[in-house]
């Protein structure tokens, strides 16, 4: 039977951003549909709104012709709409079919023998009694699907789902997905990667800030047109601003580094080298997910990486910890700014103390000097604009923007040479991030160096000098900012070229 | 609908009141227990809280009650406050009483000064070494203290008992499980005649005292807090955790130690099978109950400890068992743990709503 499945004029506001704006797409079945856009497109929210997690504050949805009222993801299950979600929702001590088992009205011996229909039929290779602990990162992911095929979807969504696969893993998967869709499941396929649009989809919808910027069939598509829709135009027109005297005198070196983490939904790095010179701010871009935060991690010294692998004019740090490496005037200015880089419950002048090293004499003999640091704290919230005077503020009451100019004042105001930022200004509003830019651009004006990681491009273009992008844990060939363009950044992003 | 909402802020004031809204809740869920068994609630309470601490031998049994509790819990609370969950400090107590008691009978019959700090000092190490088995587990392999904490209990019980029948049973005990009575100079002189209380309870007052100085005045007790509140915060300042796990854990051990060997060596005067009716598992209340706040805990201890004795007193003249005195410790940490959700969240009731499109 056929399913004619339409979302009409669907919008989701946030305060401070539109998710979701006016956003209307038809889908049939038969065909395999792609959601392309970078983070932030509105992809996932829409995703969210269509499984019922979500509400749209505007529009409808139906499936067949009929008005669906979705409130709840038990809605979207008994309208047959399946999801499976890029972090599986699994129970890894129970079994695999104990996992079915949980969610479905029917008897276990019935189940068993449904199970194992699904099973013999997609030649999915699953034994049931084992636990789930035991599985691989593809084999989780058949277990969610069997979990949607159960209930005999119209729809199944996928949402980024070759992120934790091998390759074999994602032919495995795409190979099943085209049976799906013979068989006359509609398929919604969430993703960023350009490659995968083309090898798997029919029809491929675009969306950028909230917006679907264009629905096209991906006979008609090639990587590169599919790049420059994902990224946008408007970046030719934003340029660096600063021009600063290079002097060539390297501050930090990466070369052959490494990393192999034992979590699957960590991103493992391959050989990554650079140099940064005095002065420079080195951009590397890429859609979030692809090893920045490890990256980060691993510059900072949250995470140890391989002997000799960084060196900080040309002593070798790789061994050190994140209070060692602020000895050698480095600073980090991490991406999740509630959670790690500050404490909420804490007070300002508390969390102004957590850079601490030997030369800022917080702890003279150990003891806490709380008047030096209540001194330089107000030092830091004056000089930076921050819109309180009072230390003893908990920082949970400052809002995203102060935070964030409290946590850069306080890696800033020590003078270091080397600062290392991660989404510096994500979900701040315009004033703030104006301020952070001119912030950045001063510092490097001085003389200091900057790495700054980040999932904006207008921003990495505007303040970087040379960019990289990250993609799948591999740094790409640095370039300089001025022969970047949309194209060939949105096509290193989406691993569409590799050099 | 009901829904429950995070706070934004609570009062200081309220934190530390909650505490007192808990025994309160418990002293009235105490009276309705009471009242089901058959006894009038006021008298039955009176029994239980009044009469053990209306006289100085009870108030002096009390703060032999409490110094142990103090003791253990200002160890726990170095612990707990940076995220480490220590369960096992009735194991460490005990460890610590078994070195701190041999020490005491290899000096059985000597005489001086220097042999009872030696005991001391021995008993402190011997639960914090006791102490970093899981915490050099947690470290290296990335067991779960919780687990080896309270495990490790029933291993120096075990042992305990095999050396109070076995090797260190009393040769002239006509085969009682227990040692040889120490000497003199090997026991916590007593502070006042005819009563218990002896200098333990100095050893408790000074950790309550470093305990706050270490915990509020110095860069130590700083990554404790910030290491409790957030892993991720403490990683990211560079704090050298794991060298912080294994330091909490010996403070914890240490405390615990000294808390086993005064008791053999303040009321005990030597080693049997029940050198602790709990103490280790009761401190853990304790701990919380005085928010893991050094003061807070002498309060807490205090409160505590008048169950113990409740307990007894409720056994002679009502024929309940002493069983209640868990009972009480039970509730109010029930109590506690209740009103702490509330301290947190708050409860809003919702009309239902309809979603319109």
């Amino acid at each position: 039977m056929n399913t004619k499945l339409k979302i009409s004029k669907i919008s989701k506001i946030y305060p401070g951003c539109i998710a979701n704006n006016n956003v209307s797409l038809n889908f049939e079945s038969g065909k395999i549909y792609a959601l392309l856009g970078e983070n932030g497109a509105g992809k996932s929210t829409l995703v969210k709104i269509l499984s019922g997690v979500i509400n749209p504050d505007k529009g409808q949805i139906f499936l067949n012709d009929k008005l669906l009222k979705l409130t709840s993801p038990k809605d979207a299950k008994n309208n047959n709409i399946g999801m499976v979600f890029q972090h599986f929702n699994l129970f890894e001590t129970l079994s695999v079919f104990e996992n079915l088992s949980i969610d479905s009205e029917k008897n276990n011996y019935q189940l068993r023998i449904l199970i194992n229909n699904i099973l013999k039929k997609y030649n999915f290779k699953i034994d049931l009694d084992v636990p789930i602990l035991n599985l691989s990162a593809g084999q989780k992911q058949k277990v969610e699907i069997v979990r949607c095929l159960i209930r005999n979807p119209k729809v199944l969504i996928m949402d980024e789902p070759t992120s934790v696969l091998t390759e074999q893993e994602t032919e495995d998967l795409f190979l099943s997905l085209k049976k799906f869709s013979k068989e006359g499941i509609l398929i919604i396929y969430i993703t960023h990667k350009l490659k995968e649009v083309l090898s798997l989809c029919d029809e491929v919808a675009v969306m950028r800030k909230g917006k679907v910027v264009s629905i096209s069939r991906t006979v008609d598509e090639e990587l590169s047109s599919l790049a420059n829709k994902m990224i946008g135009e408007s970046l030719n027109k934003i340029k660096k601003m600063t021009s600063n005297n290079l002097s060539g005198e390297q501050i930090l070196s990466v070369s052959r580094l490494n990393f192999n983490s034992e979590d699957p939904y960590e991103v493992n790095l391959v050989d990554i080298n650079f140099t940064l010179n005095k002065g420079e701010c080195l951009g590397i871009a890429g859609i979030s997910g692809n090893g920045q935060n490890e990256l980060f991690q691993i510059l900072s010294g949250e995470t140890l990486s391989n002997n000799g692998s960084i060196k900080f004019r040309s002593k070798e740090i790789s061994k050190l910890n994140p209070r060692e490496r602020r000895e050698y005037l480095m600073a980090f200015s991490p991406e999740d700014r509630i959670s790690q880089a500050a404490v909420p419950s804490l007070k300002i002048y508390e969390n102004v103390a957590l850079n601490n090293f030997k030369t800022s004499n917080f702890f003279e003999k150990g003891l806490f000097n709380e008047k030096k640091i209540k001194d330089h704290s107000k030092k830091i919230l004056s000089n930076f604009s921050v819109n309180t005077d009072n230390v003893n503020l908990k920082s949970q009451f400052l809002s995203g923007g102060n935070l964030q100019k409290l946590i850069l004042g306080r890696e800033l105001i020590t003078s270091p040479e080397l600062l290392i930022c991660f989404n510096p200004t994500w979900g701040l509003d315009v004033g703030a991030i104006n301020y952070i830019h001119q912030t950045l651009v001063k510092i490097n004006e001085q003389g200091k160096s900057i790495i700054l990681i980040s999932t904006d491009n207008d921003e990495l273009l505007q303040l970087s000098d040379r960019i990289s992008v990250i993609n799948k844990g591999k740094l790409s060939k640095i370039m300089s900012a001025e022969e970047v363009n949309p194209e060939k950044l949105g096509l290193l992003m989406g691993g569409g070229l590799v050099d | 609908m009901i829904k429950i909402e995070r706070r934004d802020e609570t009062s200081n004031l309220i934190y530390f009141l909650t505490p007192v809204l808990a025994i309160f809740l418990t002293l009235v869920a105490g009276a309705i227990i009471f009242y089901l068994l058959g006894f009038k609630p006021s008298e039955a309470l009176k029994f239980f809280f009044i009469t053990p601490i209306s006289d100085l031998y009870g108030l002096s049994e009390l703060l032999v009650k409490a110094t142990p509790l103090c003791l253990i819990a200002i160890g726990l609370s170095f612990c707990f406050k940076s995220n480490n969950w220590n369960i096992g400090a009735e194991g460490q107590l005990t460890f610590g009483g078994i070195v701190g008691g041999g020490v005491a009978l290899l000096f059985y019959n000597h005489e001086g000064f220097y042999v009872l700090p030696l005991i001391i000092l021995a008993g402190a190490i011997g639960g914090m070494i006791f102490a970093m088995i899981p915490a050099i587990l947690k470290i290296y392999f990335n067991t779960n203290e919780i687990l080896v904490s309270l495990m490790l209990v029933y291993v120096s019980k075990l042992l305990l008992d095999y050396l109070v029948v076995g090797p260190w049973s009393n040769p002239e005990g006509f085969n009682f499980p227990e040692t040889r009575q120490f000497s003199d100079s090997a026991r916590l002189p007593i502070l006042f005649d005819g009563l218990r209380i002896h200098a333990g309870i100095f050893i408790a007052l000074v950790s309550v005292f470093l305990a706050w100085v270490v915990l509020f005045k110095t860069y130590l007790g700083f990554q404790i807090k910030v290491s409790g509140l957030s892993l991720k915060t403490a990683k990211y300042a560079g704090f050298k955790g794991k060298t912080m796990i294994l330091l909490v854990f010996m403070v914890s051990g240490a405390c615990a130690g000294l808390a086993g060997v005064g008791e053999i060596t303040g009321p005990i005067g030597q080693l049997h099978r029940m050198i602790s009716p709990e103490y280790g598992f009761t401190a853990i209340i304790v701990a919380f109950l005085g928010r893991l706040n050094p003061i807070g805990i002498v309060f807490a201890s205090l409160i505590v400890a008048l169950t113990y004795l409740g307990a007894e007193t409720a056994q002679i003249f009502l024929q309940v068992p002493k069983y209640t005195g868990q009972v009480f410790q039970g509730m109010i940490l029930f109590f506690l743990l209740a009103s702490d959700f509330l301290l947190f969240f708050r409860i809003k009731f919702l009309r239902f709503k309809k979603y319109e499109y």
